[in-house]
């Protein structure tokens, strides 16, 4: 009887081992790929990241025979996957993960900005207009205890509703709620297209709610938000957000190469930092592919057709 | 029959044990132990004793009937046999082989020529076909494919299952699985097969056919045979003796005739009242010596005459019947010789007459 | 039960409640002297957990706030936050990672990779030839219907995917599952021949298997996306780990489970470990083992979706894109096409299935082994070619002219109908009304109640229900579970999404129980909810994120629907299949007696059935709970949220300690929620 249990666990110990040396035996086929022929790009989840990765993937395809890969990954990853050279590029830097960047772009020095993207972000606090038309003064954040009541729902109880942003999204609201002492509730959205749809219906159904928001945004173009005031941004300010006692900060937003990339890229790295464009123009792409439901690609061309002298200067000469 | 001379035991086992539960072993080991009855070893120590001190030799060529209620050890008995269970004490020999004392190679070779087994639930594989499963045994013998499947093709036919070789067992009644069960075990061509309640799981009609093919299958090859069963008329018809079994012991080792004509205890009686005796008791156990002037007349019948036909022969000629061997005249059976048979009576003589062959409980 | 202690509340003073009383039984049976209380205390078990709710309520009203004291907490967020820092600065620096984790994720990728390409040169012409192929000689390679069936929903498959323009990402998600499935697979294979052959192996897997079960995907994504980076390797790992338990725990219950009889047939017959293993162990365990990997493939595929999420692409990025656009339309298409690869993927493997079944209780004509192994020949050769000439004779993905946009008239259509159900309705109000009452009178009452009741109070509750329904084993996990969230400082966010998950339940039990009621009475109502069923348990979650929100708002309610959806289909059908199984000599006996439809429903299946609903039960536990992340997404808040956020920011210092009370709350739930039987089992 004890052999036979023996025998089997030797069995079965043979079973585990071999389950090991499947994994580690597959490692042995390596893979690398090559920088210039092939460019990966992190792409966060919004339109706006969108409109510029299918613009730069239609342009690098068609002028320049470098294939893209548009990976999509929120800031905070993307930041590790251009650390780690599994992406090239971010073309669209919040500054939200300001730890990690100067992590990686100051301490390790593996990520180096791109330049400016040319678009200019700006995160605030915002209620629809119809409702500041009816209360002028709740756009002063010194206002908004007044109006709290306006604003409760079931699920803030007896205080007002802040609906916060997306969790990967850079935000110190909480920190400001408390610190102002506000009789608002933050109730998070747990992604963007969360906070989107019930902003849509809330909008739709004209009720008041007070909203972590931001531009650009093609929504914008839908529905109208006038910005609650909150006191001026000085870098460092939001930092610990338990004291945090300002807005936010007005950003140029900004593109983060991998430094290997950078450097060897060749005309793929170049034409990535050449790359800008203006507010106007990622909103009429970002207005194509979210509002009037465009695929990117058909957005991109569409829009690389109408403006070949803004995008002729980023392409490089050699290429 | 073969009870006669040829004492050559192909298995034989003395004072074996196998208790269930902890310290098993140490039951046998200790004598206060040992006494107990079933009951009362497991009262006292927390295990079962399955088998209990069994003693028995299975002689070439005979069928060996395992006999008991269910929980009586039989079935764990057959298992002690090839180790398929290990038993706890006691000796073992096979062909004179310490079979206890097997490495797993050599017991695993002992298995795979010498002694195949016909289970109660057949035990059939069934993603092969009939000829696969049949071919089993040869294939973990690393027979090679087209030799096994030629050598299970004739024992498909040997059992009666022509043309169904490419069914699968679901396909088959449960007779018909038990022939495939039955050519599996044939297949490897064994010394000696086991039975471990075969045809229990079966339709009475279907049972007795099966009981017909393993007496047509013994007098074709005299292949030895060890089998269980809880059936006592089937115990009565296959086996040439029978080791009637009650908790782990056995209670009674004898042929049918010596079990039915002279019961060893209450137990045993009360198990073989049912029985037709004239259908099992012979006439030399039921002949008067023969009186002056009846050595002459009468139809003359050989000691191992059936009651049964006996009576058929009286009746027919209406005088007494003569029992010879050899053209000796041993005795004379009459009229009421015969009833008192068929009524029960002169039990106590049947045991004198038992007592004087000797045989009861051989070993 | 509450309800029925509810008013002794009020009637008893406080003074009962004071200490947590170190022996239940004797102390409650003073006071209980009241109608019943009396009939409580026929049976024990009972008085004890009626006065373990007695406590419960009690304490809560007299204290007020049932936090975990604060002293009693341990700082995990400063280890995991220097782990965390260690991982980034040694991420390609260190051995561990540059001789072992690195050859594991460049494998993955370069295995996806590998069959991308293959799909790229078979164009799209190849892949259908072949796919439908495949499925039809799985089939069984014949002119049978089954075969035929296969070949033809294969074809289906790939031609409806190609029309609705989503061609591209389900050849990226075929080609991650088929790598994952084979490492599942494999993975599955060889720890369920490890537990299934040795006891050792099964005492030490079945805890883990147990515990695998009831955790959420999410919860080791966070580790996995640490250690890989975004991308397929975590992505295919994260589905490797989700998706092999059942593979393991089937090959493991086939091997146990096989024929002792012809297992012991086999040693008689003088079979070696191995020669039984091979000819009769695994062959008898065939049928479970293909159950097994069916369920592993459907797993698969549904981790693959979530694994969009960390840069697993194909069709779950697809979906999740179009969700930051509100474009419901393509993320319902891309849902689809999702549920179609599932069809796909599960007709072909039952289809390989039955037909090993059927080839034991059927003979088949001599020659059609040798046609099959030919047809399989024929398609190995096929693939070859394609792979080599397919990419010159047609284009690698479906032509574009062939496809059809269902966006738009989608979105208009999710659009009007959300428009018009969620408010206004005359006289009933409309979904957004329902659901803040829902919240208001239900989940915050719960929620307050739980914050309320002393952590000891609800701890005492749990052992005791856990004693009463399971064993003292359950009772102490549920304890310890609750003390580690205590520990972990997580207490009251825990309590919150309790809550949910304890409405959710409800809600869950309540349909379902109606719902497999009916069904099982109505053949006609089974055989429609049928593929409803199969498509909601199919479907990609994110797809119903969107338009939920849109009928009752961004609230903790939607996500509650969301977790009901998920979890509603497997408790609808283990009822219909309880109330079905319930022994028919009862039912026909019943009948005999003259007894009602009515009656027959209420004194004879469902106390039949109990046990099997019980299991109905605990299955809806597991999957709601397995919801609470995605609940994160759409308002849940709590605990889901921070594991998102942990998530999406790379944070292993919030995101584990969440997720690993999610898996607390889970093992508590699931064994106070598990009828003793099944945790005795086995052995």
């Amino acid at each position: 009887m004890n052999s036979k249990r023996i025998r089997n666990t030797a069995i079965a110990g043979v079973g585990v081992l071999g389950a090991l040396a499947l994994t580690a035996g597959c490692g042995a086929a390596d893979t690398q790929s090559s920088g210039t022929d092939k460019v990966v790009l992190a792409e966060p989840s919004w339109v706006g990241a969108s409109a510029n990765a299918a613009v730069v993937s239609k342009l690098m395809a068609d002028e320049m025979d470098v294939k893209v890969d548009v990976q999509q990954m929120d800031e905070p990853v993307a930041f590790d996957a251009l650390d780690s050279g599994k992406a090239d590029a971010i073309l669209e830097d919040w500054h939200g993960v300001p730890k990690k960047q100067k992590k990686y772009v100051e301490d390790k020095k593996t990520v180096v900005s791109g330049g400016d993207l040319g678009v200019v972000g700006h995160i605030g606090w915002f209620v629809p207009k119809y409702y500041a038309d009816k209360h002028p003064d709740v756009t002063d954040y010194k206002n908004l205890n007044k109006y709290y009541k306006d604003f409760r729902t079931s699920e803030s109880g007896d205080l007002g509703h802040f609906m916060g942003a997306a969790p990967s999204y850079s935000q110190h609201d909480k920190g400001l709620i408390k610190n102002f002492g506000l009789k608002f509730k933050h109730v998070p959205s747990g992604t963007e297209a969360a906070q989107l749809k019930e902003m849509q219906r809330l909008y739709k159904a004209k009720k008041p709610f007070l909203a972590y928001w931001w531009e650009p945004q093609w929504m914008n173009n839908d529905i109208e938000m006038v910005e609650v005031k909150l006191p001026k941004y000085t870098p460092g300010c939001e930092i610990p957000e338990e004291k945090a006692k300002c807005g936010y900060e007005t950003n140029q937003l900004e593109k983060f190469l991998n430094k290997d990339f950078s450097e060897n890229g060749g005309a793929a790295a170049e034409f990535l930092k050449n790359f800008k464009w203006s507010t106007e123009d990622q909103n009429e792409v970002a207005q194509m592919i979210a509002g009037d439901g465009m695929k990117p690609e058909k957005a991109a061309e569409k829009w690389i057709k109408e403006n070949k002298s803004t995008w002729e200067k980023w392409i490089p000469e050699d290429a | 029959m073969s009870e006669s001379a040829e004492h050559t035991p192909v298995i034989s086992v003395r004072n074996l044990w196998k208790v269930f539960g902890p310290k098993a072993a140490s039951v046998p080991e200790n004598s206060a132990l040992k006494g107990l009855s079933a009951a009362e070893v497991r009262e006292s120590t927390g295990c079962t004793a399955a088998v209990r001190d069994v003693s028995f030799d299975v002689n070439k060529g005979e069928v060996f009937v395992v006999m008991g209620l269910s929980g009586s050890g039989k079935s764990t008995l057959v298992r002690c046999l090839t180790r398929l269970i290990e038993p706890t004490a006691g000796t073992l020999e096979f062909d004179g082989d310490d079979v206890r004392g097997m490495d797993t190679e050599s017991l695993r070779t002992l298995r795979r020529h010498r002694a195949s087994m016909v289970f109660q639930n057949f035990g059939l594989l069934p993603h092969r076909t009939v000829l696969d499963n049949v071919a089993y045994g040869l294939e973990i013998q690393g027979v090679g494919k087209a030799e096994r499947r030629e050598r299970a093709g004739e024992m498909v036919d040997k059992v009666g299952l022509e043309g169904l070789g490419h069914r699968r067992p679901a396909q088959l009644s449960g007779g018909q699985q038990q022939r495939v069960g039955l050519a599996r075990a044939l297949a490897v061509d064994p010394e000696v097969l086991l039975f471990d309640e075969p045809f229990s799981a079966l339709d009475p009609l279907i049972r007795r056919d099966m009981q017909e093919e393993v007496v047509r299958l013994h007098n074709e090859e005299g292949r030895t045979m060890v089998f269980i069963t809880h059936d006592l008329s089937e115990a009565l018809r296959l086996g040439d003796r029978i080791a009637l079994m009650r908790d782990g012991e056995i209670v009674q080792l004898g042929t049918p005739e010596e079990i039915v004509a002279n019961p060893a205890d209450d137990y045993v009686r009360d198990f073989v009242r049912d029985v037709p005796r004239e259908q099992v008791i012979s006439v030399r156990r039921a002949m008067r010596p023969a009186d002056a002037g009846e050595a002459e007349d009468g139809v003359a019948l050989t000691p191992g005459t059936l009651v049964s036909d006996a009576i058929e022969a009286v009746a027919r000629s209406g005088k007494p019947a003569r029992v010879m061997k050899d053209g000796e005249l041993l005795g004379v059976i009459d009229h009421e010789r015969l009833l008192s048979v068929v009524a029960r009576l002169g039990e106590d003589d049947a045991t004198g007459a038992a007592a004087d062959e000797g045989k009861v409980a051989a070993v | 039960m509450s309800t029925a202690t509810t008013p002794t509340l009020d009637k008893e003073p406080a003074a009962d409640a004071q200490g947590p009383a170190p022996d239940p039984d004797r102390r409650s049976a003073e006071p209980a002297q009241d109608g019943l209380a009396a009939r409580l205390a026929a049976n024990p078990k009972w008085l004890v957990i009626g006065f373990a709710v007695l406590v419960v309520l009690v304490s809560a009203v007299v204290t007020g706030d049932g936090s975990w004291p604060g002293g009693w907490t341990a700082d995990i967020r400063t280890p995991l936050e220097d782990l965390d820092n260690w991982l980034v600065d040694n991420r390609d620096s260190h051995w561990l990672f540059l001789y072992f984790l690195l050859h594991i994720s460049n494998a993955a990728e370069g295995g996806v990779d590998a069959i991308v390409g293959l799909f790229d040169s078979l164009g799209w012409v190849g892949v259908t030839v072949i796919g439908t192929l495949i499925a039809w000689a799985a089939g069984g390679a014949d002119r049978s219907r089954r075969a035929v069936r296969t070949g033809a929903t294969a074809l289906a498959v790939f031609a409806v995917c190609g029309i609705l323009d989503m061609w591209a990402p389900t050849m990226e998600t075929l080609a991650l599952m088929v790598v994952a499935v084979i490492l599942a697979g494999l993975l599955g294979l060889l720890l369920g021949l490890a537990s299934g052959l040795s006891d050792r192996f099964e005492k030490l897997l079945r805890p883990v298997f147990d515990t695998m079960q009831v955790m959420p995907a999410f919860a080791y994504l966070l580790p996995l996306l640490l250690i890989f980076g975004v991308g397929v390797p975590s992505a295919l790992i994260a589905t490797v780990i989700y998706a092999a338990p059942p593979m393991a725990r089937l090959t493991s219950l086939g091997l146990r489970g096989a024929d002792p009889v012809a297992l012991e047939a086999a040693r008689s017959l003088g079979a070696s470990p191995w020669q039984r293993l091979y000819t009769a162990k695994l062959p008898l365990a065939r049928k479970q083992m293909m159950l097994g990997l069916n369920q592993t493939i459907m797993m698969c595929l549904s981790m693959v979706v979530l694994a969009s999420l960390i840069g697993g692409g194909g069709l779950g990025d697809e979906i999740y894109q179009a969700l930051g656009k509100l474009d419901i339309g393509t993320a319902l298409t891309a849902g689809v096409a999702v549920v179609l690869v599932a069809v796909l993927l599960d007709r072909t493997t039952s289809a390989a299935g039955e037909r090993l079944d059927a080839s034991q209780t059927a003979t088949e004509p001599a020659g059609m082994a040798k046609v099959r192994a030919a047809v399989w020949g024929g398609i190995v050769v096929l693939l070859a070619v394609f792979a080599a000439v397919g990419s010159a004779l047609w284009e690698s993905e479906w032509p574009e002219g062939w496809t059809v946009s269902w966006g738009q008239p989608i979105n208009d259509a999710v659009n009007w109908f959300t428009d018009h159900l969620g408010s206004g309705i005359p006289l009933v109000g409309g979904t957004v009304t329902w659901a803040e009452g829902f919240t208001e009178f239900i989940l915050n009452p719960l929620r307050s109640g739980l914050l309320a009741t002393p952590w000891w109070a609800l701890m005492l509750l749990v052992a005791v229900v856990g004693w009463f329904v399971g064993t003292w084993r359950a009772s102490l996990t549920g304890c310890v579970g609750l003390a580690l969230i205590g520990a972990m400082g997580l207490w009251d966010r825990s309590m919150d999404t309790l809550s949910q998950v304890l409405g959710a339940l409800v809600l869950t039990v309540i349909v379902g129980l109606i719902v497999g009621i009916v069904s099982a009475r109505v053949e006609r109502a089974e055989r429609v909810l049928r593929p409803v069923l199969d498509t909601m348990q199919t479907m990609p979650q994110f797809v119903y994120l969107i338009p939920v929100i849109a009928l009752v708002g961004l609230s903790r309610t939607a996500g509650i629907i969301a977790a009901v959806i998920y979890a509603a289909p497997a408790v609808i059908r283990i009822t219909t299949q309880a109330l079905r199984g319930v022994d028919p000599a009862a039912m026909e006996a019943s009948k005999s007696l003259g007894a009602t439809g009515k009656q027959q429903l209420f004194q004879v299946q469902l106390p039949l059935a109990r046990k099997a609903l019980l299991v109905g039960v605990n299955q809806g536990v597991v999957l709601v709970l397995s919801m609470v992340v995605i609940a994160g997404l759409i308002g849940g808040g709590a605990l889901g949220y921070d594991v998102v956020q942990g998530l999406s920011k790379g944070n292993l210092a919030q995101g584990l300690p969440s997720g690993i009370a999610i898996v607390c709350l889970g093992i508590m739930l699931d064994r106070i929620s598990q009828p003793a039987v099944r945790s005795r089992k086995g052995s």
